[in-house]
């Protein structure tokens, strides 16, 4: 909002406080004026007051408007005389003052969208709190389904709105900061196959960046219609961030946030204490037994006799069942924002720091953000506005924790310990050679502790955002706007593999230096006028010139000279690869408003796009959108009980490109290191997730001939508010279908390629959204408001490669089970090999083993869920306030390998019967004949509960889940309290996030422990343990 | 509006045009490694273990797969999934820029060099894409699988028109020929070499498309490699970069014998096989100090009295570990070891069979006494450790002399149990001549949980991911040569 103000010298002063009428509580930013000179005006401030001074012409019958979005408007006359009043505001009963952000940070009238938008306060990020401000997004909006990920504290986030829409693209949003796109990209994806080097950590992603103390609001622009002005990456949805902004006040308005929080692991699995460390009923006898029975739990009975464990000593053989608690420390996280603001008429700031301070579960895992922000609004003059916004970030993260394979996990051991073992005598996991200390058979199965004592996994970044717009008004209804914004990240990444590691005695080393940049510039000329008396019409046309701009310098090495230096000088054998990455998009674009009576209002907007990632000949794209809002509750008289009625519905298309540069054609790449015996290598080109010397191993056909992808949504709407308004109601059915999609499929590689970059994908979402809100109970000192959300995605794969089916997206360590896009079936789907059952229903065995035999390749389920809800309940009695948020997401599926080992080692309850007296299975064998055998435990019942992991579907469970996700309970003390050191507020709140799970059918694990980012969903491995949290928070106003 | 975008769309950090050389060069090296753990995995933990060369005793469900005859797909299908991408396609890409008169010797060196990798493939799996294969660029995502008969005719025409176009006239790879460094002749008697193998390959088969008869003679007209001169044999250094490793020590030490080990906590818990030491042990073969040592008190000791080889089907990690028989870090495990791609050891050997069966009227016995006498010799190319005296060669060969009266049975057994003990560390080729000829005979393990019925298996599967990918391809090559076991034998096989 604009403030004009004008003074003139000889004047009377009218000053007040607006508030709400509801509830008291002071209005910030209201816009006051004289209803009878234009430009007179003020605006209140941080404590709701205002002061106007009235030019001496209009001293003699001065009448006030008070504007504020969401509140009625109101006119108040002054009695000859006074020169104070208060002057209360009623919540808009049809909310047609409410303006919303939207694409571009158009502010429009709420009642003239065509689609859907939700905004959520900034204020509810900053108290409860996450990490990630993209994971607190859960159960809050319909159809934004965030998940948060098993990767521990500063890993990347997961949001996706309204499905998925590409097949192999980023399926993420847009992040959009003061309406201009920021770079969300994630540092590293971790694979969830077999990762043998051994540093497979989440490092975080873009929008992990920005403090929740500085949003004031987040705006959800869900789809195509809503986001069409943003191009290509916003045919995800669109994530608007609306930094805070100081507002004019006398002196300088103080805001502190502190929040100290709490977090322990949320599951604990219930393993069988039966049967202790062993092998095929035997305890271990010597050193060696001890060690290959190291994560076996297929001994004896326990009976507390003194056993050998894995490093020769001889303990008692009891049950250890504190093995996740005496390994992982309570980790805390310290969070303090300090902001300061304040402004004049015509210039207003806000300056505010930020430390976040995070010690994670994993012992001796760390990460630090420091934020510092800087916002101004100034008006140069009448027809001249500037305003900027920066921020600047110091992070540092020192040993994130691996996750899924076992080679530097630290989350392995903990988990599948053999279940008679102290998890703290592996401590400190190396011995006086500074080599590991074996406690299983396999090397690659990390001693814990020496990871925790001598890996290293840091990085440390800096990062800056800022954007810079200048507003010119040509005439009233006329101005030109021009913007930039410039995201710039640098990144340093150690990871060491050290000396001693089992399974690299020699050690690994990876330095990577990424610095990237992301710069869009945009101008635009805008238009809002009226068309006769019944007509209004805005227009805007502008254009965007977008740069991205990537630049990494990969090192990576094997063995060290010298044992326990860790630098790039000492490694044997290193090798440099540059990635330099650069892809830019131009675009020109306009839209048209139309309204009529505010009774009907009619958009449309066009983009043209053209992408430098594709050839000349296909590389632009033009797309349409339309749309209309009709408002029934205007136009035609209507029950009483229903306040405000509206219709809604929009078509939009928006065009993409792939997002990898240089696809196009092969190329050829000399590999780096001098060659062999004097003669140079080259080989083509590999994918440029090189992590190797001699590259990723994996190739990718080239393909001239892509074109843009484009993406279809229509959707359709209905808003209402009923009784009084103590009712709403938002209703949203939409039809998102991605054509000529740009997929990367996987192709057989005796093709000669791992992968091909085909414009051929087709996929199909549909779902309804549902918002309801209510106030059941509003009173002067209760009031209780509800709000519920749900959301059903229909996701469908509809089209892949002429002849292919099925697309690979990923597949789990030792190919126990994949990820597929397959036709006519979910995004998504979890494949995997289920018992083999003849035609009668009888179990087939394999007459030479007697294991179960398995089907070929099939569908176990989907690892995205197609339903989510949340309920949020709010109390206010007095000062208190009570709010707390249940969510829960059904229908999906996931494959626990958690489950799997804790069953391949006997950890698992399911893997009891039989070991007392023999497990005797029948059914048939693979000729169709009877079957029966008999294992028995101290022969072969380990190998029969082992098998089990070549069946899938044992580990495929359902996914749901329902959880109490955030409580705050506030205490706001009364001000006067504080009166004495001059503080406006001051809330104590306790806060708790993810505080229990209400209903899950998964057993030993939290169903959304999945611990990538990626487009493949449903695995679940060993990922740093979820956690609940719990603290306090503080905020003070001075 | 899209000024400058076809300039920035060029990978700065890559070339826009191949240059064959450079590409043959990493050819050879990938051929021989197609990936990290591409000898390991395939050559050691399987071939290896299945032959009796080695033994693991890690479990059944891990490295121990092999060892005890277990599906693991993500090591059997390793090499499937590597081999195309890293150096097939590499050699497809020389084939189509190699189209200057000029080039006529290059690419007949690559398509050599293409049966040679195509064989080993094929000799893994049975059927697998050929005709269609590494045409990813043409859009063929998803190629058909060839009989593996039809894929054995056309390496063999290949090798034939190959050779038959060499020119001398014309240039050649020269120095990034680390082979021959362009020696045409060389290269001729190379390719006649591998139309040895190729067509040995196929004894068991009688009429169809491929008489072996035939292309043995056409090889032996030709000219295979009698000599050490001409064996082909890549060079490797002790780095710095691992490429410059020989991959056979660079995986061995690397994912096994690892140097902090000192024979006490081999990664994987690998050991020489009983069958194999026990062998060495009672012939009095004077290699055993060169491929073999047991750690004694800290030191690698080659004395031939305390040599041991551990049982295959051991599942856990002897108390007396450290006693068993290893590879010797002074020849095997040198990272600057040389890497014997075809030498005069297997020519004389297949050259022996050869006239065993009548195919030539050269003298077995002496073909015999020759591929002894130069697998003896090959490992002097190992350095000092490897040399052994001639007196010792001399009397090994005259102790172990082909039984040419003997029956046909004893005489094969004696030319592939010297075969399998002349081919140590070329695991895939031993065991593929182990399929073709049953000899040594081996006995198998028959550990718990196995799916063979205790029989040593007689392919790998497909890669799993195929079925998923390539399903109708994958399942018509399925359907044709038989269920996709280990015990399905192929077609050469059976």
């Amino acid at each position: 909002l604009l403030i004009a103000v004008c003074s003139h010298a000889q004047t009377t002063q009218i000053s007040g406080t607006v508030t709400n009428a509801a509830d008291g509580q002071k209005i910030i930013g209201a816009t006051v004026s004289l209803v009878a000179a234009k430009g007179v005006g003020a605006m209140t401030d941080a404590e709701g007051k205002f002061a106007i001074k009235i030019p001496a012409a209009y001293a003699s019958n001065i009448e006030l408007a008070v504007t504020f979005i969401g509140f009625e408007r109101k006119t108040v006359k002054i009695a000859p005389g006074q020169t104070t009043i208060n002057i209360p505001l009623d919540v808009s009963a049809k909310a047609l003052g409410e303006l919303v952000v939207t694409a571009l940070g158009i502010k429009k009238e709420k009642k003239a969208l065509a689609y859907a938008v939700t905004e959520v306060k900034g204020s509810d990020f900053t108290q409860a709190r996450e990490i990630n401000v993209a994971d607190a997004l859960t159960g809050k909006i319909a159809g934004v389904n965030a998940s948060s990920l098993a990767s521990g504290p500063g890993s990347s986030s997961r949001v996706i709105i309204r499905g998925n829409g590409s097949l192999n693209g980023d399926n993420q949003p847009l992040y959009v900061v003061n309406g201009m796109p920021i770079d969300n990209t994630t540092q590293s994806n971790v694979a969830s196959g077999n990762s043998s080097i051994g540093l497979n950590s989440d490092r975080g992603d873009g929008i992990g960046g920005i403090n929740p103390d500085d949003i004031e609001t987040i705006t959800v622009l869900k789809g195509g219609p809503a986001a069409a002005l943003y191009g290509a990456r916003a045919s995800n949805g669109v994530i608007l961030i609306t930094t805070k902004k100081g507002v004019k006040q006398k002196g300088i308005g103080v805001d502190y946030n502190s929040t100290f929080t709490l977090e322990t692991p949320s599951i604990i699995p219930d393993w069988q204490y039966q049967y202790g460390s062993g092998q095929n009923g035997k305890k271990p006898v010597t050193m060696g037994e001890a060690i290959a029975a190291g994560r076996l739990s297929w001994g004896p009975k326990i009976d507390g006799s003194d056993v050998i464990q894995f490093d020769g000593v001889s303990r008692p053989y009891v049950a250890q069942k504190n093995n996740i608690k005496n390994f992982y420390n309570t980790g805390n996280t310290f969070t303090n924002t300090l902001a300061f603001s304040g402004g004049s008429d015509n210039t207003q700031y806000r300056v505010s720091l930020s430390d976040m301070n995070n010690h994670g579960l994993v012992p001796n895992q760390s990460l630090n953000k420091k934020i510092f922000s800087v916002s101004l609004v100034s008006n140069l003059s009448k027809k001249l506005t500037v305003e900027g916004y920066a921020q600047y970030n110091i992070e540092k993260a020192k040993n994130r924790s691996g996750v899924s394979d076992a080679p530097g996990n630290v989350n392995w051991g903990p988990y599948v310990l053999a279940n008679t073992v102290d998890i703290r005598s592996l401590d400190p996991g190396y011995n006086a050679a500074g080599r590991e200390v074996d406690w299983n058979p396999s090397g690659f199965a990390s001693n814990p502790y020496f990871v925790i004592n001598k890996f290293r996994n840091n990085d440390d970044r800096k990062r800056f955002i800022g954007n810079a717009s200048i507003k010119y008004n040509l005439f009233d209804n006329l101005f030109v706007r021009g913007r930039v914004n410039h995201d710039y990240m640098n990144i340093n990444y150690t990871g060491i593999v050290p000396t001693g590691t089992a399974y690299a005695p020699k050690g690994f080393y990876q330095q990577y230096t990424t610095t990237s940049t992301e710069t869009n510039a945009e101008l635009t000329i805008n238009y809002q006028g009226k068309l006769g008396r019944d007509f209004a019409l805005t227009a805007m046309a502008g254009g965007n010139k977008r740069k991205s701009i990537s630049d990494a310098v990969n090192l990576n090495g094997t063995d060290f000279f010298a044992p326990g230096f860790y630098d790039p000088s000492n490694v044997v054998s290193l090798g440099t690869v540059n990635v330099n990455q650069r892809q830019a998009t131009n675009s020109l674009f306009g839209s048209v408003d139309l309204s009529w009576k505010d009774i009907l209002f009619l958009t449309a907007t066009g983009r043209n796009d053209w992408f430098s990632t594709l050839s000349p000949q296909n590389n632009n794209i033009f797309y349409p959108s339309v749309g209309a809002s009709f408002l029934l509750s205007e136009a035609v008289k209507l029950p009483s009980w229903v306040n405000y009625a509206k219709v809604r519905t929009s078509w939009a298309q928006v065009g993409g490109a792939t997002p990898q540069p240089y696809a196009l054609y092969q190329t050829y790449t000399i590999l780096t290191g001098g060659g062999h015996l004097g003669q140079p290598l080259q080989m083509p080109t590999q994918t440029p997730s090189a992590t190797g010397i001699g590259g990723s191993g994996l190739l990718q056909a080239p393909n001239p001939d892509l074109k843009p992808l484009l993406s279809t949504t229509f959707e359709a709407g209905v808003e209402g508010r009923f009784l009084n308004n103590r009712l709403s109601a938002d209703i949203t059915w939409y039809s998102r279908r991605t054509t000529n999609d740009i997929m990367q499929a996987a192709i057989s590689p005796a093709s000669g390629y791992n992968f091909a970059l085909l414009n051929v994908g087709e996929m199909s979402n549909k779902g309804i959204e549902v918002m309801l809100g209510g106030t059941p109970v509003k009173k002067k000192d209760f009031s209780w408001d509800v709000s519920y959300n749900m959301a059903y995605n229909k996701n469908e794969v509809v089209k892949l490669a002429e002849g292919i089916n099925s697309l690979q997206l990923d597949v789990s360590v030792n190919s126990y089970a994949y990820i597929f896009a397959e036709v006519g079936k979910p995004y998504s789907t979890i494949k995997g090999f289920k018992v083999l059952k003849d035609a009668s229903g009888n179990t087939v065995y394999d007459n030479k083993t007697g294991y179960e035999m398995r089907t070929p390749l099939t569908d176990l389920g989907t690892g995205v869920s197609p339903f989510s809800a949340g309920i949020t309940n709010n109390f206010r009695y007095k000062q208190f306030n009570l709010s707390f948020l249940i969510d829960g997401k059904f229908g999906g599926q996931v494959y626990s390998a958690t489950n799997l080992y804790g069953t391949r080692f006997g950890l698992h309850d399911m893997t009891l019967p039989g070991r007392d007296g023999g497990l005797t299975v029948t059914g048939v064998d693979q000729d169709g004949k009877p079957f029966s055998k008999t294992f028995t435990y101290d022969k072969d019942l380990q190998g029969y509960y082992d098998n089990y992991k070549n069946l899938s579907e044992k580990f495929v469970y359902d996914a749901s889940f329902i959880k109490l996700r955030q409580v705050v309970l506030t205490y706001n003390i009364p001000a006067k309290v504080f009166a004495f050191a001059k503080m406006q507020s001051v809330a104590v709140s306790f806060v708790a996030r993810n505080l229990f799970i209400l209903y899950k059918n998964a057993p030993n694990i939290d169903p959304e422990s999945t611990f990538s980012n990626s487009n493949a969903q449903g695995f679940e491995m060993f990922g740093v343990p979820r956690t609940r949290s719990f603290g306090l928070n503080l905020q003070v106003k001075l | 509006c899209d000024k400058g975008f076809e300039k920035m769309n060029v990978n700065p950090n890559a070339a826009e045009n191949p240059n064959i050389d450079l590409l043959f060069t990493q050819s050879l090296l990938k051929g021989q490694l197609p990936y990290d753990r591409g000898y390991f995995y395939t050559s050691y933990l399987h071939c290896g273990t299945y032959i009796q060369h080695f033994s693991i005793a890690k479990e059944i469900g891990g490295a121990g797969a092999g060892d005890k005859y277990a599906v693991n797909d993500f090591y059997q299908s390793f090499y499937f999934r590597y081999i195309y991408t890293n150096a097939v396609t590499t050699l497809g890409e020389i084939l189509m820029a190699a189209t200057s008169a000029d080039d006529v010797n290059k690419l007949a060196a690559t398509r050599i060099w293409k049966v040679l990798l195509m064989q080993r493939i094929t000799d893994l799996y049975g059927d697998v894409p050929y005709s269609e294969a590494i045409r990813g660029r043409s859009k063929l995502f998803l190629p058909k699988y060839d009989t593996q008969e039809d894929i054995y005719a056309d390496m063999l025409k290949e090798l034939e028109a190959a050779i038959k176009s060499f020119d001398a006239t014309k240039p050649t790879f020269g120095s990034a020929d680390l082979l021959f460094k362009g020696n045409i002749a060389q290269w001729k008697k190379f390719g006649y070499s591998l139309m040895l193998r190729v067509a040995m390959r196929t004894t068991k088969k009688t009429g169809g498309k491929v008489i072996a008869k035939d292309w043995v003679q056409k090889a032996i007209e030709g000219g295979v490699i009698t000599g050490a001169a001409d064996n082909a044999i890549l060079r490797y250094s002790n780095g710095p970069q691992t490429y410059n490793n020989n991959p056979v020590a660079f995986e061995l030490v690397g994912q096994d014998y690892v140097s902090t080990s000192k024979g006490a906590a081999n990664t994987e818990w690998g050991k020489y096989s009983k069958t194999f030491i026990d062998f060495l042990k009672s012939h009095n073969d004077p290699r055993l100090g060169v491929v073999s040592v047991v750690w004694n008190a800290g030191n690698p000791d080659t004395s031939a009295a305390i040599q041991k080889g551990m049982p295959n089907g051991t599942d856990v990690r002897l108390p007396d570990f450290v006693t068993y028989s290893e590879p010797n870090p002074a020849t095997i495990l040198q990272y600057n070891a040389p890497l014997m791609i075809l030498t005069s050891a297997e020519t004389n050997l297949l050259l022996s069979e050869a006239a065993l069966r009548g195919w030539s009227s050269g003298d077995k016995a002496q073909y015999y006494r020759e591929g002894v006498t130069a697998a003896l010799r090959n490992w002097a190319q190992f350095g000092a450790a490897g040399v052994i005296p001639q007196e010792k060669i001399s009397q090994y060969v005259s102790d172990n002399a082909l039984d040419a009266g003997g029956s046909f049975e004893t005489q094969m057994n004696q030319i592939h149990t010297q075969f399998w003990v002349a081919l140590l560390l070329d695991e895939q080729e031993a065991y593929a001549n182990w399929r073709r000829t049953g000899y040594p005979q081996l006995t198998p393990v028959n550990y718990n949980g196995n799916v063979t019925n205790g029989t040593i298996p007689r392919r790998f599967p497909y890669s799993q991911a195929e079925q998923g990918i390539n399903g109708v391809n994958y399942k018509a090559a399925v359907d044709r040569q038989g269920p996709d076991l280990l015990t399905t034998r192929i077609w050469w096989d059976k």
